[in-house]
Parts: C-alpha cells; sequence; structure tokens
C-alpha cells in the first residue's frame, strides 16, 4: 500500500449539499445557515440538483438561512433574537444548530454567542456548528458537515452520571489472545468490566443489534431517536465511531474524556467483524465474531462470484472510499485506486493498515489526473463524485455515486451485502446496455 | 440580515461562471474556499452533456493550512497560469471570486498570463474586479459579458449584406440552446444571416466580429444588456429589445431587425404571416376554445424579466387571461420592470423572497401559476396547475423545445391547453372554506409560507371530519402532527 501526495483539486461537492438530508437525520432540530447568499443558494441548488435519496425531498421547513448584508453586518445578538422568533412558529424545534462558515466569521457574526443566546431564551439545546476545514486533516468531504454537526452534538451531550465519572484504570491490551487473534496492533483500550458503549454515526440500527448480540450493552447513540435525546459521554465513556471521515466528532468525544475505540469502521464483512470483537475488548468483554464472519462470507458467495477479480477505481468525494475498497479488495475486486480529498492519518491508521499491499491511496488526487488514469487503466466500475460522473459515464465507464452507498446504508454484515449487491445490480445494467444493438 | 426559506439567484460568482461555461475557449478561475466547490456537480446534473465544465477551482486554504500545502494548488497567480498550460486551447481566462474570498480582501495578481503552449498566444485575463458580495448572479453574469465583449471585440467594417447577432440566455437557462436555434430559423427565414451568437457556444473569435453587425437582438436581456449597450455606444449597432415571446412579441422584433437591415417591410410582413398560419398556434387556440375557457381566470407570473414580461403579455393581451399578480426576483430591474408590467396588469410586484411570493400566490388563488422552480412547491401545497417556465429552473430536460419566437407561441399554447382544459374539469374545490378563529390564523401566520397551504387544506378537512363549525389552533395542531 502506498499512499501518494498528488497535491491537486479533488473533485469534491460542498458539504452544505448534506443540509436537507441532516435536517432529516435529526428530527426536532432546527438548522440555521449563517452566510450570505452563496451558502443559501449551494445549499438549495445542490439539493435540487443532486437529490440524495428521493428525487423530490421537499425543502424542510426546518431549515433556514440568515441571509447576511455584506454592507450592513448585523449587531450581536440580532441573528439569535430573529432566530428565537422564527423558532415559535416551527412546531417541534427541541434543539437549533446555527452553521456558519468563514463569511459570517468575516463579517463579523460570532455564531458561538449567537447559540449561547438562542439556547438561554428557548430553554433547549442550540450550538454554533463551523462549515471551515478545521485544521488537523486540510482537504475537504462532501460528508464534511455532517462530521461537523456530528461533533457538535457531541458537545450537547451531557457529561454523564458521577459512575461513569468513576475512573477505571487503564489497562493495555496489546497482547493477550485477541490482540494476538487478530494481529495489528490496536491503540490501547480502557477497560471498564461491562461497560456501555456510545455509537457514533450514521449507521443505523442494525449494527447497534448486532453489537447487542455480541453482549455489548448499547448506551446509546449519536445523532439518537430524535435531536432530544442524547446519550451522556464524558470520562471513561466507550465511544465507537460506525463512520470512516469522522475526524472533528472523534477529537470533541476524545476532549471530554472519552475512549474512543480504534479499530475497522463497520463496513464490510471483516470490517464489522474487527468492529465488534474490538468495541467488545474495549468494555472487558469477548467477542467472537469468526463464525458469523464466515457465515456472512457464505450467504453472498453468490455475490462475491460475481465481484472477483472485477477492477475497481476510487475516485469519490465521501471518505468512505478507504473502507470499501478494503471490503471490496477482500471480496476478490481488484482495487486500481482509491482518491482521498481529504485523509486523517490518525484516525484510520487502522484501515490504512489493514489495506492490501498493491493498492494506492491518491492523497488530495487532482480530479483531470483522476480521469486521465481512469481512461487509461479502464476499470471495470468507477465509484466517483456527482462532479466526475457524467464526464466519465462520456469516457465510456461504468460509474456509480459514493454517496449512492452511504444512500444504501454500507454498515454492518448487512450492509456488506447491499454493497455488492449494489456493485453486481451496476455490472448487470451495464452489460444489459452494452448488449442493446443499436 | 434577513431569514429566508431560499435564494431565486445565485451569488455573484456563479454569473460569471454560467458565462464562462456557455463560451468555448474561455476558462474560468473560481477562487473560493475549497469546500466551496459546486459547479461541476451542477453542470454535470443540469447542462446533460458529457464535458466537464471549463472551470478550475483555486482554493483559498486560509493561514492555517497555507504552508503544509505550499506546492498545492492555492496561489491565484500560479493558479491562473497553470490553467493556460493545462488548457491550451484556452483564448481567455477570466477570474471569479466567491463571496468568502471577496471578504477576505484579497488582491488580484496583476502578473501576465504565459503563452499558451499551443497557439503560442498569451490569453487576456477578465479579472471582473467589479466583483463585490453586493453583485448578484443576473447582475454578474451582464457584466462579465460585457468584459468579454469589451476584451475581444475589434472594430470592423460592417458585413456587406445585412446580419445580426442573437444576444441570448447563458446555460442553465431553461432551453437556451432551443431559444437561439428558432430566433436563427425566423432571421433566416427574412434573409438575415447570423453573425454571431453569444454567449452560447461562442467563442473568442465570435466575439472579435461582433461589430460586423447590422443589428443585436437580444433575446435575455438580463445577462445581455450592458454587453449590447457597450456595442451600441462603441460601434452604433442598434439593439431590438422586445421579448421574442408570443406572436406579437416576436412580431415586433422581426419587424425591428428588418428595419435595422433595411429589408423590405412587405417582405418581412409575408414571413410573419406565413409564420402565423403555419408555425404560431397561440393565436389560432385564442381563437377556437371558448371565452369561457378563459373568461374571470387568473394566471399568476412569477420569475426573472423577459420571461416573466414575456409570457405577461401573450398571456394578458393574445390570450385574454387576467395576469395578476406578475412579479420578479431582479430587484435591481425594479423600475424598468414595473413600467413593462403595468402595461398588463394591476399588480405588479418585486420581491427576492420566496415566502412573499409564496404569501401572494396564497392570497390571490389563481387558477395557474407559472413560476420558478421555488413556486412549485407553493403551488403543490394550494392544489393549483404549475407551469415552471421562468428560470431559474432546476429541472433540465434532454429534449429542448423553444418558448420563444413562433415556434415558442404553439409550445405555450399546447401548455396552456393542458391546463385549463383540466381545471374545466375539476370546479374549484377551495370554495366552501370554514371560518377560522382568531387565535388559529395566529398559529397558520407563523407557518413557513410555502407549506402554509397545505396546512390549511388539512386543518379545514380535519375541521369538518370532527363536523366543527369553526377551525381552532387544537385542530391546527392535531391536522399538522
Amino acid at each position: 500500500m502506498t499512499i501518494l501526495n498528488e497535491s491537486g483539486v479533488a473533485d469534491t461537492l460542498s458539504p452544505l449539499h448534506a443540509l436537507s438530508g441532516l435536517a432529516e437525520k435529526l428530527p426536532g432540530a432546527v438548522i440555521a445557515v449563517i452566510g450570505t447568499r452563496a451558502e443559501a443558494f449551494l445549499a438549495q441548488s445542490l439539493d435540487a440538483a443532486i437529490p440524495d435519496r428521493s428525487p423530490a425531498i421537499r425543502r424542510s421547513p426546518r431549515v433556514v438561512f440568515v441571509v447576511l448584508d455584506p454592507a450592513e453586518p448585523p449587531e450581536g445578538g440580532r441573528i439569535a433574537s430573529r432566530l428565537i422568533a422564527e423558532a415559535a412558529g416551527i412546531s417541534g424545534a427541541r434543539m437549533m444548530l446555527l452553521v456558519a462558515g468563514r463569511s459570517a466569521e468575516l463579517l463579523g457574526v460570532d455564531a458561538e454567542f449567537e447559540a449561547r443566546l438562542v439556547a438561554r431564551r428557548l430553554d433547549i439545546p442550540a450550538a454554533a456548528v463551523s462549515l471551515d476545514p478545521s485544521g488537523d486533516s486540510p482537504g475537504s468531504l462532501v460528508t464534511d458537515l455532517e462530521d461537523r454537526a456530528l461533533a457538535t452534538l457531541v458537545n450537547l451531550c451531557p457529561t454523564g452520571t458521577s459512575e461513569n465519572l468513576e475512573l477505571t484504570a487503564p489497562t493495555p491490551k496489546r497482547s493477550g489472545l485477541l490482540g494476538n487473534f487478530l494481529g495489528r496492533g490496536r491503540e490501547e483500550t480502557h477497560a471498564g468490566r461491562g461497560k456501555a458503549v456510545v455509537l457514533l454515526g450514521s449507521s443505523g440500527d442494525e449494527l447497534a443489534e448486532e453489537l447487542e448480540r455480541a453482549g455489548v450493552e448499547v448506551a446509546g447513540s449519536v445523532p439518537g431517536p430524535d435531536a432530544a435525546t442524547l446519550p451522556a459521554i464524558g470520562e471513561g465513556t466507550v465511544i465507537a465511531l460506525t463512520d470512516p471521515h469522522l475526524t472533528d466528532t472523534s477529537r470533541a468525544a476524545e476532549e471530554r474524556g472519552a475512549t474512543v475505540v480504534r479499530t475497522l469502521t463497520p463496513i464490510g464483512v471483516d470490517g464489522t467483524a474487527r468492529f465488534i470483537q474490538d468495541v467488545s475488548a474495549a468494555v472487558g468483554m469477548t467477542a467472537n465474531e469468526l463464525g458469523r464472519a464466515r457465515e456472512a462470507w457464505e450467504e453472498m458467495e453468490h455475490l462475491r462470484n460475481r465481484v472477483r477479480g472485477k477492477r475497481i477505481f476510487f475516485a469519490g468525494d465521501t471518505g468512505y472510499e478507504i473502507p470499501l475498497a478494503r471490503f471490496l479488495a477482500d471480496a476478490g475486486a481488484v482495487v486500481l485506486e482509491v482518491g482521498a480529498p481529504r485523509l486523517d492519518r490518525r484516525g484510520l491508521a487502522s484501515e490504512i493498515q489493514a489495506m492490501g499491499a498493491d493498492v494506492d491511496i491518491v492523497q488530495y488526487p487532482d480530479w483531470q489526473g483522476q480521469i486521465h488514469r481512469a481512461d487509461e487503466t479502464r476499470p471495470d466500475v468507477v465509484i466517483t463524485s456527482p462532479g466526475l460522473y457524467a464526464p466519465l459515464v462520456a469516457h465510456g465507464h461504468v460509474c456509480r455515486c459514493a454517496r449512492d452507498f452511504l444512500a444504501a446504508g454500507p454498515h454492518g454484515y448487512e450492509g456488506a451485502r447491499r454493497i455488492l449487491e449494489m456493485l453486481v445490480r451496476t455490472f448487470e445494467r451495464a452489460e444489459m446496455l452494452d448488449s442493446v444493438n443499436l | 440580515m434577513r431569514l429566508m426559506r431560499g435564494v431565486y439567484e445565485g451569488p455573484g460568482s456563479h454569473g460569471i461562471l454560467r458565462v464562462a461555461a456557455s463560451m468555448t475557449n474561455v476558462h474560468a478561475v473560481l477562487r473560493a474556499l475549497p469546500h466551496e466547490g459546486y459547479f461541476h456537480a451542477l453542470y454535470g446534473a443540469w447542462s446533460r452533456g458529457g464535458e466537464a465544465p471549463p472551470v478550475t477551482l483555486s482554493p483559498v486554504w486560509g493561514d492555517k493550512l497555507k504552508q503544509e500545502n505550499s506546492m498545492a494548488p492555492g496561489d491565484l497567480s500560479r493558479d491562473l497560469s497553470q490553467v493556460v498550460r493545462r488548457h491550451p486551447g484556452t483564448e481567455s481566462v477570466i477570474l471569479a471570486r466567491s463571496e468568502a474570498a471577496l471578504l477576505s480582501g484579497e488582491e488580484i495578481p496583476t502578473a501576465a498570463l504565459p503563452e499558451s503552449p499551443e497557439t503560442g498566444l498569451t490569453p487576456g485575463l477578465v479579472a471582473c474586479d467589479w466583483e463585490s458580495p453586493i453583485v448578484r448572479e443576473v447582475e454578474a453574469a451582464d457584466l462579465a459579458l460585457e468584459d468579454l465583449v469589451r476584451a475581444h471585440a475589434k472594430g470592423r467594417e460592417r458585413s456587406p449584406d445585412p446580419t445580426v447577432n442573437i444576444f441570448g440566455p447563458p446555460i442553465f437557462s431553461p432551453n437556451a440552446a432551443a431559444e437561439y436555434d428558432e430566433a436563427e430559423r425566423l432571421l433566416d427565414l427574412i434573409g438575415v444571416r447570423i453573425n454571431a451568437r453569444v454567449p452560447l457556444d461562442a467563442g473568442v473569435r465570435d466575439l472579435a466580429r461582433l461589430p460586423r453587425a447590422w443589428a443585436n437582438l437580444v433575446l435575455y436581456r438580463e445577462t445581455c444588456e450592458s454587453a449590447t449597450m457597450y456595442l451600441q455606444d462603441e460601434f452604433g449597432t442598434q439593439r431590438v429589445t422586445p421579448p421574442m415571446i408570443g406572436s406579437a412579441g416576436t412580431g415586433a422584433a422581426l419587424r425591428a431587425v428588418g428595419e435595422l437591415c433595411r429589408l423590405d417591410p412587405q417582405r418581412v410582413q409575408r414571413v410573419i404571416w406565413g409564420e402565423l398560419s403555419h408555425t404560431s398556434r397561440l393565436p389560432w387556440y385564442a381563437r377556437v376554445a371558448t371565452p369561457e375557457t378563459f373568461e374571470g381566470h387568473r394566471v399568476a407570473i412569477f420569475g426573472d424579466f423577459t420571461y416573466t414580461l414575456g409570457l405577461g403579455y401573450a398571456l394578458a393581451r393574445e390570450v385574454g387571461l387576467e395576469v395578476a399578480p406578475c412579479g420578479t426576483y431582479l430587484t435591481h430591474l425594479e423600475r424598468d420592470f414595473l413600467f413593462h408590467a403595468h402595461t398588463f396588469t394591476e399588480d405588479a410586484f418585486v420581491t427576492d423572497d420566496p415566502d412573499e411570493v409564496a404569501d401572494r400566490l396564497e392570497q390571490s388563488r389563481p387558477v395557474l401559476i407559472i413560476g420558478t422552480h421555488l413556486e412549485r412547491e407553493t403551488a403543490e401545497t394550494l392544489n393549483i396547475p404549475f407551469l415552471p417556465l421562468c428560470p431559474p429552473v432546476v429541472t433540465h430536460s434532454f429534449v429542448q423545445r423553444p418558448l420563444m419566437g413562433y415556434a415558442g407561441s404553439s409550445v405555450l399554447a399546447d401548455a396552456l391547453e393542458g391546463v385549463l382544459r383540466r381545471t374545466d374539469e375539476k370546479p374549484e374545490v377551495l370554495a366552501t372554506s370554514l371560518p377560522w378563529s382568531d387565535e388559529a390564523l395566529d398559529e397558520l401566520e407563523e407557518i413557513p409560507a410555502f407549506l402554509r397551504g397545505r396546512a390549511r387544506r388539512m386543518a379545514e378537512e380535519r375541521a369538518r371530519k370532527l363536523d366543527a363549525t369553526e377551525v381552532t389552533a387544537e385542530i391546527l395542531a392535531e391536522a399538522r402532527h
């Protein structure tokens, strides 16, 4: 495995694209985007042009745009009072997120201050979400807004009960039976017998069920069933990240003293198995997922046969490319290249280690270079960002949008099957279209 | 500061990119934050082609990340030079800066661009130094086109035979290419050749020969006003400005072209008559349908300048529908718009807030709403037929059909007939509305305007189910859940 830095500009869709999806994932949350015309325009047009799921997502009444007048920036507190007045008309507003980017900052808006005012006056949780890169891992992903919003939600979580605050002595578990069995070095896990786990990410219920089946108690998840229900996260809480792009979220949890389990993303069969085993180990339990993993592989043998030997090129912008590539390589596909517009080396250390030896990761890929390399290597399918989709199809490639995999729900053993089914469907359709005598 | 639920116009940079991406051999550099890239995705979804747009992002990394990426793109003057090297066919480079980039107060680099490795020529840089966060999409597109024309139009002799430049809409305008084609077809019929089509698919060479034309036919005034005014002042090329929508507007435009090109007026009139009897079905539709089809029917139109006024005039005068309200979101054209709109409606207005438009639509209860994609939802919640004929729209069809010219008037007739026939079959269901308590009315006011129609209908349905004599705040709340 090699990491090449191409120092280019990747085709990454603005993270504002996720806005309506975010409103959907956080029922009860009012999302206010503070900025200039650009933010409102991008959020609205991208949502309409590149629909996330159903083609006609309704404009959510819980998404509002605070459009600032550059000639006349508002005084501190004005935005808050306007939002407070607006919240009265939104039924069931139980939380408010104030999304603000560089423009708002340059116009002198202190989003955190406005959020504190909203929280105090409405007596609901409210917080600012930054649109700008945090600086730890430069670059941009289309899923960045989800990461920042989750980080904000983590900061809104209660710190926990006194029981949780009790510090348990960390026991490094580098060796031991499980460690040997799994081979590669994980970061140390703080053990506390029978502790509950908090899931961070968009995995849904299936993964929680898998964990419960393995005997791990899931105390809650962020995002939860609705915006107001937040689990306690504090000193000693064990956190399992279910998505690969959650850099800020992971840091927010760590800053609160929680223990973030460093393991594979629960995507693909082996990823899910490792995830469950490592999360179990982190709470002091022993889970053996070997049998379940073998069963899962056997169940999808027919799908695997269709994917085996297929050559796949990843040019997506979601951050899920690396775990997806790892899984598909395990399933027998040939991964030609994995583009990473933003690469959080620390958070993805386990993923990078688990990647096969002959896979190239291209950091900061140049989009023209990607098209050029895809033309040269002629992959069987390109997993791509929305901006490269049409040009690549025009060059004769079979394409799939990276966000499609997220929409299908890639997590867990069932998710692994859905990923393969989706690819097989793509191949079948391409074959069907190619067989037509035009 | 305003609280909005949507915007019609994008930022100025989007307008510049639309003009640049309309043309060939013009490359745009978007100076923006790394996470402000969007144009490729939008272009792929809307242009329906397989080409990547000629747009390069030059990311503003900010102080935190600058050092680390020293050789990566991010330095504006280097990125501008890089564009010339990587796209050797480029003849003109245009710079668009996002609002965040503008607010950060960066200087425009003054260094000259390198020579193109292919042509050996140095492309010009159009820097758009007038750009500021208060200039919005449409005005910016207008100014960017003027800058491009200024940079490349060369003084030359007029063509020996009468020729005309067509100044039409840029990309992302619905059916843009079809509008140019229809105008070209009609001009060909009256015996005028096309000198250049601008900006769609125009190259720098087309811009250079603009002054040869005898007249400029302005199809889309919003983005072509400044450029054609410049050509008029500098080269004396007269403009033809009536919106070519509906039969009357098209005829007026053709007669004006004929006059400027010194054609035989009788020949032009013969062509117009021929088109009226063969192509244009709008006058025919207005004559064959019964007066009751249109009587007392009100149509609301909202959108840009050209389409809104053109459709408003055609529907009010040629078809005999009542047009009210009729509005535009182009606040910078307010005076002109109101002046023209008052020739066919009493109820003209200007606003750029979708909620206010939704409010007005809800109050006026027309039989048909013609608007942009932001009115679709309002129309749906009010259960009123809707035609998305005004830019901006977000659904772009594979087959383009014109709305301008005589062929366009037939497309309009078809659309109208489909809608008005439907309302004949389905009489007003909202006629018997229940009384509302004051409290419930206050609650209703709080609901976002674009959802209010649905909320009102659901509450009244619920009240009827409960056999209530009045809609109360409780019934409204229950109906919403």
